[in-house]
């Protein structure tokens, strides 16, 4: 441990790490900071002592795993600005600003679990498994259905993410997102593609209250990629199949159009790609 | 320790009582502090309530103007991040370089900052260390810098005065001047 004081523990390795969140459960687990210091600036919400992760050396960097790319939770987003998968060096790209970027993480991405949260799309779309561990071991859990309601997740009480499995897929893989303005924006409604051998992956951020994919949408769009439907089938197929939220931000209704629209731009750009089109 | 006393109570830790506070060793400029703050404060508020050192901004607090941007080293590597979204004891042991390491000990100004002034870029001036700290950073690792570069690197970074073109410029001008002094 490099500090254990009441209310802020400081671990260096992820046994010490364990070892905290096991013993401190009340604590806020906190690993860039990006999204936990401005909710407690603005009272978004209460913290009664702070576990950081953010000198656990181990959970940072990436590997390779058979056909996975296994990226550490604590690995920063920056790093996966140059991913070799698409979708994911995408999402990361348009996340925050290069300041946050180096600080905010995949792992706080995916454990603060808003439908908005730039990265959730782009796992859901290719499949993406969590290693979730505990002081009793490591499970692994399908990152499809981990996200239960905003902010809620299938974390269990002394379990830490620590990886998260992509599949490296050879095919086409892109993300893309609306918002109120063209920089520095949250996601008004999101969507990522993963395509290959003809057949189109799509999900969407935002669309519901958890990260959303349709076989009804995958089927459209797979019939789009091919040439066998028009885009307003795609558009029809996404709005019967999400439900958006309607806040302050934008509208449920605006919502749908848009998820539409990223939609049958993704599969556009799916179908440049493979040459099928432009 | 040579912090300069907040009389403010939600600073000082008075809130949170004993239990609250933490105590740990940050390295600043080159001067080495032993620091004890809340246990929820961020970097920036101790950098400049606390030790005083009052180069880093408060702009938004929240990460999107950078005008808190430092250079840190929290043992991965020196980079630069907004102070305002670093749980300040994260830094426990590690080093800070604000917009002082930049320019020279008795106030000469840096290559940047030099090309800032000479490119009319600064105005009010609150933007101003945050957009030198990530221009140097910047040239650091870039020589030449494209403009659309230039821009990308500068995204964090906010100026409600300038319109950013003579910043940009700045940064031109810098990487142009540094080139042909080594050339």
């Amino acid at each position: 441990m490099l500090l254990e004081a009441p209310r802020f523990a400081l671990p260096e390795t992820l046994g010490e790490a364990l070892a905290m969140r096991a013993e401190r459960p009340e604590a806020v687990v906190v690993a860039g900071g990006t999204e936990v210091m401005p909710d407690l600036l603005w009272r978004n919400r209460t913290a009664a002592g702070f576990l950081s992760l953010r000198r656990v050396a181990a959970l940072r960097g990436t590997t390779t795993d058979g056909g996975d790319l296994v990226i550490g939770a604590g690995t920063p987003v920056a790093a996966l600005t140059t991913a070799p998968d698409g979708g994911l060096r995408a999402a990361a790209s348009s996340l925050g600003t290069p300041l946050v970027r180096t600080e905010a993480t995949i792992g706080g991405n995916v454990v603060s679990a808003l439908p908005y949260r730039n990265l959730l799309p782009t796992l859901l779309a290719s499949g993406a498994t969590l290693e979730l561990t505990s002081s009793t071991g490591t499970r692994v859990v399908p990152f499809a259905g981990f996200v239960t309601a905003p902010a809620r997740s299938g974390l269990r009480e002394g379990e830490l993410l620590t990886a998260v499995r992509l599949p490296v897929h050879v095919g086409f893989a892109d993300y893309a997102k609306v918002g109120r303005r063209n920089a520095q924006f949250v996601a008004t409604a999101s969507a990522a593609i993963v395509s290959r051998d003809g057949v189109a992956r799509l999900a969407f951020g935002n669309a519901g209250p958890t990260p959303l994919r349709s076989d009804a949408v995958d089927a459209a769009a797979t019939a789009l990629l091919d040439g066998r439907a028009r885009p307003e089938d795609l558009r029809a197929a996404v709005a019967a199949a999400v439900d958006p939220p309607e806040d302050a931000v934008a509208s449920a209704a605006y919502r749908r159009h848009a998820l539409g629209v990223l939609a049958v731009r993704l599969v556009t750009r799916a179908a440049v790609d493979a040459g099928l089109g432009s | 320790m040579s912090a300069v006393e907040d009389p403010r109570p939600e600073v000082a830790g008075g809130t949170d009582g004993p239990d609250g506070s933490v105590t740990f060793g940050l390295t600043v400029d080159g001067t080495a502090h032993q620091v004890t703050a809340r246990w929820n404060e961020s970097l920036l508020t101790v950098l400049r309530d606390r030790l005083g050192v009052r180069g880093p901004k408060t702009g938004c607090a929240h990460g999107r103007c950078g005008a808190c941007a430092v250079r840190a080293d929290l043992g991965d590597g020196a980079h630069v991040l907004c102070a305002c979204l670093v749980p300040a004891a994260t830094a426990a042991g590690g080093t800070v370089e604000t917009i002082a390491s930049i320019g020279g000990p008795d106030g000469e100004l840096s290559d940047v900052q030099e090309a800032f002034l000479a490119e009319g870029a600064v105005q009010c001036g609150i933007c101003t260390a945050g957009f030198v700290t990530a221009a140097t950073e910047l040239l650091e690792t870039n020589p030449d810098p494209t403009r659309p570069e230039i821009e990308s690197a500068l995204y964090g970074n906010l100026c409600r005065c300038t319109g950013y073109g003579r910043i940009v410029a700045a940064v031109e001008t810098a990487a142009r001047a540094r080139r042909g002094a080594t050339r």
